[in-house]
């Protein structure tokens, strides 16, 4: 009799242990632990090859970058030289950051510098300064708080390391615009090391404040050629902040994805720990049916 | 000759990316294709009046094969 009734009960659950009716509560529970478990060891999965393509994109990135720094201190060189006679009011800001997201507080710091530099009360800045913008996800916070001062936005940079025609393209349509401005001021995020960044500017000066500063005046200039400094310097300023910003969001980047990668880790053991208990316990209370039943006869 | 007339039509940067792009093409065939790397630019612009953004425009606007990319 007892082996019929035993018998009777693994007929009536064939599947999985932990499927037994009289634990139904401790079955979804198992169920659900164990379907964490799967989608929490895929993000996990996902999150370290991120990490490994960051860190192999980084270390290329930061070669990119000490080259484009060498432009960026020639050209900062001129600008030493012939400081501009009377500071402008109208500044125009060309924020830099990338379409892509997944790395940190980069967008954000940019972003919120932007905003501090215009809402800033010691260097006073017209309230409607034009601002451009690289990259749709700064795009897409600073539309929000400064929309009516967009006047120009730029996306597919940054996709890989990017390159001196990308900055001569910017610098072109940017002249193009037509856009009324005494200077620029390039918003940017600074290396700092391979786990920290900052937000800073670089100040690059048009043609018409070359023109007026004492510097320049002393040589005899030829018409045409400070309209082309101008110019080839705003693309040089551009190149070093591009460069140097798809540093930072790749270093960015590897250190988001190794935080999310570590703890996906822990998530994992203790969810292990969670199902294993949850498992023995099943196991436990079968056991204990079995041989009260047993002992019931 | 000091009054050139291309300043007229463009600016210096194209200048001299359409000089760096002969050059590039002047190469031989391996470093000619690691430095057309160099020159790739897949840039995209969109104009903005208060605070709408108008049609995503391409700079050098790619060989269309059937397919095209939507404006976000």
């Amino acid at each position: 009799m007892l082996a019929r009734r035993t018998l009777g009960r693994i007929a009536a659950q064939p599947q999985v242990l932990g499927a037994a009716p009289s634990g139904a509560r401790n079955m979804a529970t198992l169920r659900e632990i164990e379907l964490r478990l799967k989608s929490v060891r895929n993000i996990e999965k996902i999150t370290k090859s991120m990490k490994m393509i960051a860190s192999t994109k980084l270390a290329k990135a930061q070669r990119a970058m000490q080259a484009g720094k060498q432009y960026g201190i020639a050209n900062s060189e001129v600008f030493e030289h012939s400081p501009a006679e009377h500071s402008g009011k109208r500044k125009l800001f060309l924020v830099i950051s990338s379409d892509k997201g997944l790395c940190g507080g980069i967008h954000s710091s940019v972003s919120k510098a932007t905003r501090r530099a215009i809402a800033d009360k010691d260097v006073p800045v017209e309230a409607d300064s034009p601002i451009m913008v690289v990259g749709d996800k700064a795009k897409a916070q600073l539309s929000r708080a400064l929309g009516k001062n967009l006047v120009l936005t730029f996306n597919q940079i940054g996709r890989d390391i990017p390159t001196f025609a990308d900055a001569a393209g910017v610098a072109d349509l940017i002249m193009k615009s037509g856009v009324q401005y005494d200077g620029i001021t390039i918003v940017y995020n600074q290396f700092v090391s391979a786990i920290s960044y900052e937000s800073a500017t670089m100040e690059v000066a048009t043609e018409a404040s070359l023109k007026e500063s004492s510097g320049f005046k002393a040589y005899e200039m030829e018409e045409d050629v400070t309209k082309d400094l101008a110019e080839f310097s705003l693309a040089n300023a551009i190149y070093a902040t591009l460069t140097e910003s798809h540093a930072c969001e790749q270093s960015a980047r590897r250190n988001a994805m190794d935080n999310a990668s570590k703890n996906a880790t822990d998530m994992i053991s203790k969810l292990q720990m969670q199902y294993n208990r949850g498992r023995q316990a099943a196991i436990t209370n079968e056991l204990v049916d079995i041989i009260t039943g047993a002992s019931a006869l | 000759m000091s009054s050139a007339t291309w300043r007229t039509v463009f600016t210096y940067n194209k200048y001299a990316q359409i000089a760096a792009r002969a050059l590039r093409q002047s190469l031989k065939e391996n470093e000619r294709v690691v430095a057309e790397k160099r020159g790739v630019t897949i840039l995209r612009y969109q104009q903005w009046e208060n605070g709408q953004g108008g049609q995503q425009v391409f700079l050098n606007p790619p060989e269309e094969k059937g397919k095209s990319k939507p404006a976000v």
